[in-house]
């Protein structure tokens, strides 16, 4: 018995772990006493039971004691553990609490884990001696125990500790990649270790690291505990270096530069991690493990896929950029090779297309710069137009609803300005027309192209009819609308505008934007554009005529000279009327009679509202010589005689109704020469008033009068158009006695299209008619029109 | 005060004088041009019959080529003679 007793505590030196105890490291055993044990044990033929007694002891140990208290550090929260270490470490720990908690919790697990492992050789020892085989297997044992209690937020720790591990490992990098200089970069903390630079810690902790992953690379746990958490801290690095040195930047490619960094630093470190601690040097050499190799394949998808949607997060600026961003581009070209981000790419720019330019706080010019700049951007990274068609469609429905949308187009396309149209316009390129589009594709079947994939084939279908492939910007702009004749009609009537408002007889730009435009649009839409040049130029020989042969011999009161248009090419005017004093009216005649003679069988009708007057004012001490509208030339010329006029007298004598009247006064009002002494009652003002601080009001005054259209405005001349269809609808009525208006719309649609082929809405005719209505041309009532008797 | 005008910058239409507005046989208006021009006035002139009936020159030639015995005002039946002025 007493050799029992001493044979069994012998044991439990020998294997601690019976007698409930796991400590590390285990006391050192003679070998007689071990020889001693084993022999006796064999004697006994318990070393068989010994064995397997043993194998559920450890088990029970790693399962019961060992693994809960290994958790119970991960799941006590704040209350971090307090290894012994210095002052800095201290300062330290506070800020890192799950660092530490992990590494304590680490080194706890991995001495229980070495003191189990002793067991090993001994049992084996005894095992040889007894010919019997353990199942004891540590690891195995350990990692099932540990999965199972797995507590939710362990990740958080490993995250945390290989966040440091990380921090440290890129630390030199960092530093040389920190552009500041030496003196601002030592009054910032350590970018290891955080704590100012003076009392950086990173050697310490670097070797504390180091060694928890090695225990951990011993117990063959890193895969197991740290594979999630390592995945989503990387994932989190390459966001944050993308974050770091790509955003804003894109005047430059960064692809390669990620790919570097991913290959030089990640992998390196992922490299340190599964395998023992080298220098960096030498690890750069070593054979990568295959597991780093696979998680290489999987970084780099990530790594083009984050990359990719940062681009894309900022493709507006992109555009807006363009061409200066074209590096980014040609990188966001790779990566959509590689992934496919097309729906994602489409959707997240419609959105900020929509929140950045589509809105009322957007003049239409921005709105008309943005969408050429994504025309460029966009057909830069992929050519089919596709997703052009795709994202653009709300900028084009937006731009529809906007009613100078066409002004602007049209204004663009004729002056500098930011759209650049006016250098497309210059480019002169051809539209391809649909016939040759389609003999381009079959001719050019070599550089043929899918179309691209990933987006939803609906759309692809809806859209493919009007796709236009191989578009140019001019003819995406003007696509807007999907008509180029409106455009020509817009084109048509600022030029008269401007002719009209300049008459300085000069069209050589004029002409060389008609030539440019022709190129593009063909002749006919921009025929009566020609024929309205070319009145600039008769006009201006006309004059010359007149003017130079003595025609007008008998000294004339001024000098006219005239722009004598084909008015059924010109825009109609508006209906603005004014009657000159006989006197001038007589030059006009005399004008007008060289003009016959010089033109036989023809004659002039003079818009005497239009044109620009040059008059010298003489008043009291004062001489102003000014260029007006002749409107405010007549009014002025009149206050010669009688210096009180009533505005109804004026009104009616040169027939101008009183509230133009009125406005065009206040021309003179600004200038200090007349006032309104009476209400309704205009005098001259004969003495110097404070004329001089009305000057400059007065000028800007005169150049808005400028600006004022002399043409009918678009809905006159449209219902000028609808006018041709009265006759029809007089007839109809006539004969049918009463019609709704959808019937009224049929049968004009019917009969009368083809006659102008003026097309026309219901709403439009809707307006029509109820002007008749109001006119009394017309009745309505119950739904119907009526002819009124 | 005294407003003297220096010079005037007008705007003026030109017409036919004519007593019709539109030419008979291609039923444009005289101030336009027949079919096959592209700029009136001067490049598309009006000519007077000695009936008084006037239409764009290219248009009445172009009928009378089509006459083969006697040549008329397509207004009026009667033989067709140009009124030179």
């Amino acid at each position: 018995m007493c050799d029992l007793n001493e044979l069994w505590l012998n044991v439990l030196k020998i294997f601690p772990i019976l007698g409930g105890e796991v400590t590390f490291p285990p006391d050192p055993i003679k070998d007689e006493v071990f020889e001693n044990v084993y022999r006796q044990m064999s004697n006994m033929g318990i070393a068989k039971t010994i064995t397997s007694i043993l194998d559920m002891e450890v088990e029970s140990a790693i399962r019961n004691v060992l693994v809960p208290k290994f958790w119970k550090h991960f799941i006590s929260e704040g209350e971090p553990h307090k290894v012994k270490h210095d002052m800095n470490i201290a300062a330290f720990t506070d800020t890192n609490a799950l660092f530490f908690t992990f590494i304590y919790a680490i080194d706890e697990l991995y001495d229980a884990y070495q003191c189990l492992e002793m067991i090993k050789p001994r049992l084996f020892y005894l095992n040889q001696s007894a010919n019997s085989t353990s199942n004891l297997n540590t690891k195995i044992t350990l990692h099932n125990a540990l999965l199972a209690q797995l507590p939710p937020s362990f990740n958080n720790f490993v995250c945390d500790f290989y966040c440091v591990h990380f921090r440290l490992f890129t630390k030199d990098s960092t530093l040389s990649l920190n552009t500041l200089d030496s003196e601002v970069f030592t009054e910032l903390p350590c970018s290891g270790c955080n704590v100012d630079l003076d009392q950086c810690c990173c050697q310490k902790l670097t070797e504390m690291v180091n060694a928890t992953n090695m225990k951990l690379l011993k117990m063959g746990l890193i895969d197991r505990l740290a594979g999630s958490a390592l995945t989503a801290l990387i994932k989190v690095k390459i966001k944050e270096h993308i974050n770091d040195t790509c955003v804003g930047i894109f005047d430059r490619s960064h692809l390669k530069q990620l790919e570097t960094w991913i290959n030089d630093v990640v992998m390196i470190w992922l490299t340190s991690i599964f395998t023992e601690w080298k220098s960096r040097d030498d690890i750069s050499q070593e054979k990568i493990p295959k597991s780093v190799q696979a998680f290489k394949v999987k970084l780099t998808y990530f790594m083009y896929e984050t990359f990719a949607q940062n681009v894309i997060s900022q493709f507006f600026s992109i555009i807006i950029d363009y061409p200066d961003s074209s590096p980014a581009i040609d990188d966001l070209k790779i990566c959509m090779e590689k992934i496919d981000m097309r729906v994602y790419l489409t959707e997240s720019l419609r959105s900020s297309l929509e929140a950045r330019i589509l809105h009322p706080g957007v003049n239409t010019m921005d709105i008309l710069t943005g969408y050429v700049a994504a025309i460029k951007a966009i057909r830069h990274l992929d050519n089919t137009g596709v997703i052009l068609e795709i994202v653009t469609a709300p900028i084009k429905d937006y731009l529809r609803k906007r009613t100078d949308t066409v002004r602007r187009v049209v204004t663009g396309l004729t002056e500098e300005g930011p759209t650049d149209l006016s250098e497309e316009l210059a480019k002169g390129e051809f539209i391809k027309f649909g016939k040759d589009s389609h003999l381009n594709e079959f001719s050019d079947w070599e550089t043929w192209e899918p179309d691209p994939f990933g987006i939803d084939p609906d759309v692809l279908k809806l859209n493919s009819s009007k796709l236009i492939r191989s578009a140019d910007i001019i003819s995406m702009v003007v696509d807007i609308y999907g008509s180029k004749e409106l455009f020509m009609v817009e084109y048509r009537n600022l030029m008269a505008d401007r002719l009209l408002s300049q008459l300085d007889f000069n069209s050589e730009k004029e002409i060389r934007n008609l030539e440019l435009l022709k190129i593009r649009f063909g002749e006919s839409l921009l025929h009566s554009c020609e024929v309205m040049l070319k009145d600039v130029t008769d006009s201006k020989r006309i004059n010359s005529h007149i003017h130079g042969d003595g025609n007008c011999d008998e000294s004339p009161l001024f000098n006219i000279s005239s722009l004598i248009i084909s008015a059924q090419f010109w825009p109609s005017f508006n209906k603005e009327s004014l009657q000159l004093p006989e006197e001038l009216e007589n030059e006009f005649k005399k004008f007008t009679k060289a003009y016959e003679s010089y033109k036989g069988n023809r004659t002039l009708n003079w818009r005497t509202v239009t044109g620009r007057v040059n008059i010298v004012i003489e008043i009291g001490e004062r001489i102003l010589e000014m260029t007006v509208p002749p409107t405010q030339a007549v009014i002025i010329y009149h206050f010669q005689h009688k210096s009180e006029w009533s505005i109804e007298e004026l009104s009616s004598l040169i027939k101008v109704p009183p509230s133009a009247l009125r406005r065009r006064i206040s021309f003179w009002q600004n200038h200090g020469l007349i006032a309104e002494i009476e209400p309704g009652i205009f005098a001259l003002l004969e003495k110097e008033s404070e004329k001089t601080q009305f000057e400059e009001v007065s000028i800007t005054d005169a150049d808005e009068e400028d600006l004022e259209s002399a043409m009918a405005s678009a809905s006159d001349q449209r219902e000028e158009e609808l006018q041709v269809f009265w006759s029809y609808i007089v007839g109809m009525l006539t004969n049918l006695d009463c019609m709704p208006i959808d019937r009224i719309h049929q049968m004009l649609k019917l009969f009368a299209s083809h006659s102008g082929g003026v097309e026309f809405t219901q709403e439009e005719l809707k307006h029509f008619l109820q002007r008749k209505v109001r006119e009394h041309k017309l009745l309505f009532s119950g739904g119907v029109y009526q002819l009124a008797k | 005060m005294k407003v003297t005008i220096k010079s005037w910058t007008g705007v003026a239409s030109w017409r036919w004088i004519a007593n019709d507005e539109n030419c008979g046989i291609c039923r444009m208006s005289f101030e336009s041009t027949c079919p096959e021009c592209a700029l009136p006035g001067d490049d598309c002139p009006l000519v007077w019959g000695v009936c008084s009936h006037c239409f764009h020159m290219h248009c009445i030639v172009k009928w009378l080529n089509l006459q083969q015995l006697n040549k008329q005002c397509p207004m009026c039946r009667q033989s067709w003679k140009f009124n030179i002025h």
